[in-house]
């Protein structure tokens, strides 16, 4: 749905040029942090089958880093990996698209 | 029934009818009933997405599955939260930016399409259900517990499950998007508190995580095991390992539950399943811009975080506080097997009972029930939008009133609720314990297998290949629904084993068998023709600086009013 005018008005408009080169680099970053999430996930069960550290040392407060990564350690790297991809995700969007808009209006600050 | 249980079911009806009152719709229209009117701002819709989420099987599954398998419970837990990342990455701004009512709508329109909009609406239907009657059965749990008799010769289970599901389906109806928004996002603070009261109380009383998880690692795991059903004597029963099979399994190491394949397929299958969630990715299409609905997701991600390691310590303290807390509580001997619960489920109210007397119990069944009633107000009014909007607006009734489609809606969020409730009147959970470390968490992973096996593939690649066609679309969500479904049917009758644990968390295997589906069917038709138009709604920024400016304007003005 969208809303009445939304995209008749001249000085909001993307051009289809521009939302490309946007979404190329958009479906960049979304596909690298894709797969850094999915190693992420991946590295539990490799490292569990490849290292008795990890299930068998006791690091904070006498948790085993298996235990720590369960139970706290993934929740806090997939806000991370949220947080890092948002930010880069829309100051992209910022720079690659609306610059007309941007350019149509200086004069108006500039007269203000 | 005590007075615990009456102030504690007032106080959640007056939450719920209170919230539900102030924020009624103020307009008949279908854009208000089924959106709140596009002006749900990132803080209020953070939270009404966590309430949405966070339902019974997070609340009490999550708690459950920890408390009964250790560390593989916490598989739940990584799956859940992890869900978000996805749906960050790869649907929430596009899918705001584009627009429309619902996932089916959504793919509808991008792919120009009725043939799709009914077959989504027919999987979209599929995972509502099998969302729905898992909340069904955490209202009856809690209410089983915190009442413990019937009214009007019904069961106490099957009256918490007709009585739950009914409060919120009056609500829903009455209320839409807009009232169910604020009593998502209200539930959800009361969620978040109960499970912080816990945590501290649990703590002062001088649990330590990692001392517990030491303790409970140093024997083998034992959970309660109904052994003759006809005395219904049950006794402890050791469980396997599935990563060391000559080791004994315990608390603190993988394998408890699942082979690596298992955990892997688990997670995966949670974590893929939520982008293809209605009731959760409608509540996208109430953000105003893309932005807002990319910094939602955010603000999401981190507060999930934060109440499933909290769920993860509260299953495992109450592994470590039940049984030596048995000599001071004798009403524990009714719930457990020399110290050990016989239903997880109870893991949190029983704690709550522990700490805090009738009032502990009271707030965290209080929890529970709104865990239940906000993810259930979710699903109902997800079915209302498919049905309501998707089906009798589009093809029943094209011409129908705003106040027609309305009452559409209203209708089928009626009638949805009755068939969860009917469905988890039939289900009892306690006869599936020994064969699933949590019920309601198990039936919930059923929801995501369909979700994400046949709904996030091609909810994606419409977002992100332009190629992608109505055929492909259709024949990848039947993929995926058949072969997720087949599946996971098929595990129910399987010995223990990496392919049935494969099979019971199919989105592993399925969802890029959906992928590779609607890639080569798309590839032999004819490719769409209005996909550029679609490209610039969803991956340009035009409505999102054009709605900014709108509310800078706005706020400009109210300034200058104030100022005058």
């Amino acid at each position: 749905m969208r809303f009445e005018g939304e995209t008749s008005s001249p000085e909001v408009q993307d051009t289809p040029a521009e939302v490309d080169a946007a979404f190329r680099t958009l479906r960049r970053i979304a596909v690298t942090y894709f797969i850094v999430f999915l190693l992420v996930l991946a590295a539990f069960p490799v490292l569990t089958m490849a290292l008795d550290w990890w299930t068998e040392a006791r690091v904070i407060r006498n948790l085993s880093p298996a235990f720590l990564t369960a139970g706290v350690g993934l929740y806090a790297v997939f806000a991370v990996i949220g947080i890092a991809a948002a930010t880069l995700s829309s100051s992209v969007e910022a720079r690659m698209l609306g610059q007309q808009q941007n350019l149509g209006q200086q004069p108006d600050a500039e007269q203000t | 029934m005590t007075t615990t249980a009456i102030v504690t079911l007032a106080a959640v009806l007056v939450i719920v009818l209170g919230v539900s009152l102030i924020t009624r719709p103020r307009h008949s229209s279908t854009v208000d009933f089924y959106l709140a009117g596009q002006r749900v701002g990132v803080v209020t819709n953070s939270w009404a997405i966590c309430g949405d989420y966070l339902s019974a099987a997070s609340f009490l599954g999550v708690a459950a599955a920890v408390y009964v398998s250790g560390l593989d419970g916490a598989w739940y837990a990584v799956g859940f939260a992890a869900g978000f990342v996805p749906v960050l990455l790869l649907v929430a701004a596009p899918l705001r930016r584009f627009g429309e009512f619902s996932l089916a709508d959504f793919l509808a329109r991008r792919l120009n399409s009725d043939t799709v909009r009914i077959s989504s609406v027919a999987v979209v239907q599929l995972v509502i259900l099998c969302y729905l009657v898992p909340q069904s059965v955490g209202g009856g749990i809690t209410w089983e517990l915190l009442v413990g008799h019937g009214i009007g010769g019904l069961s106490a289970y099957s009256t918490g499950v007709l009585l739950s599901t009914a409060v919120i389906a009056v609500v829903v109806a009455f209320g839409g998007m807009r009232g169910t928004t604020w009593n998502q996002a209200v539930q959800f603070l009361l969620l978040f508190l109960a499970l912080v009261w816990l945590a501290v109380v649990v703590t002062s009383d001088g649990f330590r995580y990692g001392e517990a998880v030491e303790a409970l690692s140093s024997q083998p795991l034992a959970n309660p095991e109904l052994v003759d059903e006809d005395a219904g004597q049950w006794a402890l029963s050791q469980e396997t390992n599935y990563i060391q099979p000559d080791q004994p399994a315990v608390f603190g190491e993988a394998g408890t539950r699942y082979g690596h394949l298992g955990q892997v397929a688990l997670v995966v299958t949670l974590a893929m399943g939520t982008a293809g969630l209605p009731h959760v990715m409608n509540r996208y299409f109430t953000s105003p811009t893309g932005r807002a609905a990319r910094t939602t997701t955010v603000w999401v991600l981190v507060l999930i975080g934060v109440f499933y390691a909290l769920a993860v310590m509260l299953g495992t303290a109450a592994r470590e506080v039940i049984p030596r807390a048995q000599q001071d509580h004798p009403w524990l001997a009714e719930y457990t097997v020399d110290g050990v619960l016989r239903i997880p489920e109870h893991a949190l109210p029983v704690l709550g009972r522990i700490y805090g007397d009738e009032a502990g119990l009271g707030l965290v069944t209080a929890a529970a029930l709104i865990a239940a009633m906000s993810t259930v107000a979710g699903l109902l009014l997800a079915s209302a939008a498919t049905w309501g909007h998707d089906v009798y607006e589009r093809h029943i009734n094209p011409r129908a009133t705003q106040r027609q489609a309305v009452w559409a809606g209203r209708l089928t969020t009626l009638i949805a609720a009755g068939t969860a409730a009917g469905l988890a009147i039939a289900l009892r959970p306690d006869a599936f314990t020994p064969a699933m470390p949590s019920l309601v968490a198990t039936m919930v992973t059923w929801a995501f297998a369909v979700a994400g096996s046949a709904l996030t593939p091609v909810v994606v690649l419409a977002i992100w290949w332009r190629r992608t066609t109505a055929a492909g679309a259709v024949a990848g969500m039947l993929t995926g629904g058949v072969l997720a479904v087949a599946m996971f049917l098929t595990a129910s009758f399987l010995q223990p084993s990496a392919l049935r644990e494969l099979l019971a968390a199919p989105t592993l295997v399925v969802a890029p068998a959906a992928v590779l589906i609607t890639v080569l069917v798309s590839l032999r038709t004819r490719a769409p023709a209005d996909a550029d138009t679609s490209w610039v709604i969803m991956h340009g920024t035009a409505a999102d600086r054009h709605t900014e400016r709108l509310a800078a304007l706005t706020v400009e003005e109210r300034r200058r009013r104030r100022a005058r």
